[in-house]
């Protein structure tokens, strides 16, 4: 009996020896420098996925990134529990207020799809700005509704329940789609609202890009919105959007490129980033539900701010060149300016 | 004269009574079985699931690569060693606190005393995982980022009072005469303690930490505050944040990905693998210090 | 002049000991006292955390928070009835089967079974509870859901049961407040069966051999006799069932549907107080929000040991009258 007590203490001395070996500052609870970490949408992540190796490889940092939603991205830089933050939904006034001095600076911009399971139907469904409204809001509850075969002449479309699905967690994905809703929806507007959570009159949650697709991969009928990448790398059928000019828009990179037609050719604040439902002049092949996505360093970032400087202008310059294949278009020209201004804003100051 | 001809069986087992009565008591046996047979059968569907599922994923790699990154592949090596780092220093954390107070209650204390203590124990182990996961992140994260420390220490508050009220029946098993020969011979009550009571009762103790291990070795609430932004990379700093099997499987378990769910399912499978092997050592301490105790 | 005190080793040596304050005893003594002590300041201070944090919204809202039915983030409307509904409905079904189904168990195991297959059994009943509840989840989405959506809901359906409104309605996928109430009964089985094995092992044999030997059948002894003089110990065990199956927010957020209304059928998405607080807590944006869902976690925590404390008191008045007899 003795001997199994010595062993076990011995292995607990092990264990504190080495859970105490890589302590190499006494103080602060944080990652040594040369490493960052940051928490945030989950829209970007595949992005993200690629720079981490990359940039260690050109700038020797190590990057940690955890998807949790836009929502937790905002609420933990603002908490100062991470080094930066990520999120696809601009800060409104009060939340910059409470972030103490954050810069955001648009990082990648992608389309937000519409992706769906209908086995039985082969052809990709054509869906517009109203009538996801009124699905999203339970007004239409059949895929054979009259409104969705207004839109899809001569496709056989199932009498099949419609299982919206949503994300339950704070989600700049939610923004951006509840933004498109309430351009197109009078209905939405004043009913549901534009945020990172709102209160979904209908279907079931799921937390994470990765949730929401988890449901649509498994459910018969169920639709629901997020970043292109993941309906491409899941193989789902995702919908054309009916956009101003006409045209069946898909959410590819030209289609989110033609959506930038309306960008000032110089950006000077975020609030000029509205790509949302481009107007007819963008041509047919825009795409109404596209994204910027943003990432928020707080301008006084101590000892992390030379390294956050370094990675931001890397992401924001030879990081663009991942984008196309994961279905990320590079920024576009008119944000560079910007962009330039709000990194040098980032410093160690106190 | 007539006879009387009274036939007990007719009184008793014709007339409905007992029959009736007997039919009832089947009727409830079957229903007993059944619902021993209905627990078990839960019990073998949800193994069996974990273990066909998970099976197929345990390879080297899966125990030697950490998560991957978007599209890649990878295993669960960080998380299985953040896991055991965070509850082994959860461990160091609980179990010294944990045996004094048991032996506060048990050796100092008044009645009084002992019994609110036993309540103030009672309470905190029904504080649910969730809020101290909120409280551990209120008092420490804030301000200082995520840490496995911060982690290790959540954990220790629901260990606490798991091991101490295990620790304090143990402590109270042991014999009076015990303690009295010490005393008599001049020992002092802190050395009686920790020389003589405590080797006595550490089967129990030891019964008691393993059976706290088990259940917060499962628990991903409060991990899902404290420490769940961790690199894809394998970290032996506690300093930072660790990835642990819990969050993994909880994360994994909503996703789409074939590959994100047969990890959720083989990092279960390892977890629960975990789990009998301290709830077997758990009976196997229990039964022998009993016999040692009962026999001296 | 050479002293003529003798060195006894068995008298003090120091005026302390003399004075029979030994400083080792002192020394452990405290360390043991303030180990007591943290423990107690640890529980009050939880306490006083979640409700400073809540504190924001306890001032906005007041007590209305509690049957105000609605969670809009764009127009910062919080309430808690439509989680304070999910979570005391799945418990409720938690509840409702898995007391009988438990209590049968104990006596399976105590009165039915041979005893070299009572003790196997015991340990595998053991080991439901030692499933990680983030394991039964994931086995709740996967498996368990889809199944109940795709099979007893339906059949249940064709049931007399099928005519009430609770079950009425197509079965969501992703998840039901029945799915999560279900696999809370799986988590709290295990709990209260082996409560209630204690409590029957207990049961004094001659009580139950006089109710047989006035010709009851074992059935009518089990009710009459071990019902009646367990009935506190079970009503303890259901409680301390109950609490457990209110605090589950990881299992209950995998398989509830994360919906924020209180759904006409159970067969439909909901939400519960803990799964809530899961989902929201780390995204939330604005300070009312955060402050809500932490009002969320205060409500939750006093129900939960609300719940724990009626059941420790039960037990207390159980012992004081089982001490008396």
């Amino acid at each position: 009996m003795k001997r199994i007590l010595a062993a076990g203490l011995v292995l607990l001395a092990v264990v504190a020896l080495a859970a105490f070996a890589g302590r190499t500052q006494t103080a602060s609870a944080k990652p040594t420098a040369g490493s960052l970490v940051g928490t945030g949408a989950t829209f970007p992540f595949p992005l993200i996925s690629k720079w981490i190796p990359a940039v260690d490889n050109a700038l020797g940092i190590k990057i940690t990134y955890s998807a949790t939603g836009s929502g937790a991205g905002i609420a933990q830089i603002t908490a100062r529990t991470v080094d930066f933050g990520a999120s696809d939904a601009p800060l409104s006034p009060d939340q910059l207020t409470a972030c103490k001095g954050c810069v955001v600076i648009p990082w990648a911009l992608a389309g937000m799809s519409i992706p769906y399971n209908l086995p039985s139907v082969n052809k990709r469904l054509v869906l517009n700005g109203p009538v996801l409204a009124n699905i999203y809001l339970g007004n239409i509850t059949s895929w054979n509704a009259a409104a969705i075969k207004a839109l899809n002449p001569g496709v056989d479309l199932p009498d099949q329940k419609i299982t919206v699905v949503y994300r339950s967690d704070g989600s700049g994905s939610t923004y951006a789609f509840t933004n498109y809703l309430s351009t197109v929806s009078p209905q939405w507007k004043s009913k549901v609202g534009v945020n990172t959570s709102v209160n979904f009159p209908a279907g079931t949650g799921a937390r994470g890009s990765s949730g929401v697709a988890g449901v649509v991969k498994s459910t018969v009928g169920a639709l629901t919105y997020v970043d292109a990448a993941y309906s491409i790398t899941n193989k789902f059928q995702f919908a054309l959007i009916k956009n101003r000019a006409g045209g069946n828009a898909t959410p590819g990179v030209r289609g989110v490129q033609a959506a930038l037609c309306e960008l000032p050719a110089k950006v000077t604040n975020l609030s000029q980033l509205k790509i949302v439902d481009p107007s007819a002049k963008c041509g047919k092949k825009a795409y109404p539900i596209s994204t910027f996505t943003y990432v928020i360093v707080p301008t006084a970032s101590g000892d992390k701010a030379a390294d956050l400087r370094k990675f931001v202008y890397w992401a924001v310059t030879a990081g663009q060149k991942f984008g196309p294949g994961l279905f990320f278009v590079p920024l576009p020209k008119a944000v560079n300016g910007f962009n330039y201004r709000e990194i040098k804003k980032i410093q160690a100051g106190s | 004269m007539s006879e009387l001809t009274i036939d007990p069986y007719d009184i008793t087992v014709k007339s409905n009574g007992l029959r009736r009565r007997r039919i009832v008591e089947k009727v409830f046996g079957v229903l007993a079985i059944s619902s021993a047979v209905l627990a078990c059968g839960i019990l073998v569907v949800v193994l069996g699931t974990l273990v066909v599922k998970g099976f197929s994923s345990l390879s080297l790699d899966f125990f030697t690569k950490a998560r991957p990154l978007y599209g890649e592949q990878g295993g669960i090596a960080d998380a299985l060693i953040g896991s055991a780092l965070i509850v082994g220093m959860a461990m160091l954390i609980a179990i010294p606190i944990s045996v004094l107070v048991a032996i506060y209650m048990s050796e100092y204390a008044g009645p009084r005393v002992a019994r609110a203590l036993k309540i103030v124990l009672d309470v905190l182990n029904g504080v649910p995982a969730i809020v101290v996961g909120i409280f551990v992140f209120g008092i420490l994260v804030v301000g200082h980022g995520q840490s496995a420390v911060y982690g290790a220490f959540a954990l220790a508050i629901l260990m606490l009072p798991m091991v101490a009220r295990a620790t304090q029946e143990i402590l109270e098993i042991v014999p009076r005469s015990l303690r009295d020969a010490s005393f008599a011979l001049g020992v002092t009550k802190w050395r009686t303690t920790w020389s003589i009571v405590l080797p006595a009762a550490i089967g129990g103790i030891l019964t008691g930490v393993v059976i706290a291990v088990a259940r917060v070795a499962g628990e991903t609430a409060p991990l899902l505050f404290t420490t769940s932004i961790a690199a894809n990379q394998v970290s032996l700093d506690v300093h930072g944040a660790l990835p642990t099997l819990p969050v993994l499987i909880f994360v994994n378990s909503e996703s789409p990905d074939p590959g994100e769910q047969s990890a959720a399912w083989a990092a279960a499978l390892v977890l629960i693998a975990f789990v009998l092997v301290m709830n077997i050592l758990a009976k196997l301490f229990a039964g022998r210090k009993r016999r040692q105790l009962e026999g001296s | 002049m050479t002293s003529t005190t003798y060195e006894n080793p068995a008298a003090p040596e120091t005026d302390l000991r003399r004075r029979g304050i030994r400083i080792g005893d002192l020394l452990f003594k405290g360390i043991a006292i303030a180990a007591a002590l943290a423990a107690t300041i640890l529980l009050g201070w939880i306490a006083f955390k979640v409700f400073d944090l809540a504190w924001p919204a306890i001032q906005d809202f007041g007590l209305s928070f509690i049957w105000t039915e609605a969670w809009d983030p764009v127009t910062q409307q919080f309430g808690a009835l439509i989680f304070i509904y999910g979570t005391v409905v799945t418990s409720l079904i938690a509840l409702v089967l898995a007391t009988p189904l438990s209590i049968a168990i104990a006596l399976f195991l105590t009165e039915i079974a041979p005893r070299r297959l009572a003790a196997p059994i015991a340990t595998m009943v053991e080991l439901l509870a030692a499933i990680p509840s983030v394991v039964l989840g994931l086995w709740g989405i996967l498996v368990f859901g889809p199944w109940v959506t795709q099979h007893l809901d339906p059949w249940i359906q064709d049931t007399p049961l099928g005519l009430l409104p609770i079950f009425s309605g197509t079965p969501s996928a992703g998840g039901s407040i029945f799915t999560a109430g279900l696999v809370l009964t799986i988590m709290i089985i295990p709990i209260t069966s082996a409560i209630c094995r204690e409590l029957f092992i207990r049961v004094p044999k001659d009580l139950t051999d006089g109710a047989l030997a006035l010709g009851s059948t074992r059935w009518e002894a089990i009710r009459g006799v071990m019902f009646a003089y367990a009935a506190p110990g079970i009503a303890a065990a259901v409680l301390l069932g109950l609490g457990r199956a209110f605090g589950e927010a990881i299992a209950v957020n995998q398989t509830i549907g994360n919906h924020n209304a209180i759904p006409s059928s159970w067969f439909e998405a909901g939400d519960s107080l803990g799964s809530k607080v899961a989902s929201e807590y780390v995204g939330a944006t604005s300070l009312a929000q955060a402050s809500s869902i932490l009002y969320l976690a205060a409500i939750l925590m006093v129900i939960s040991l609300a719940t724990n404390v009626v059941a420790q008191f039960i037990v207390v008045r159980f012992e004081r009258a089982r001490r008396a007899v």
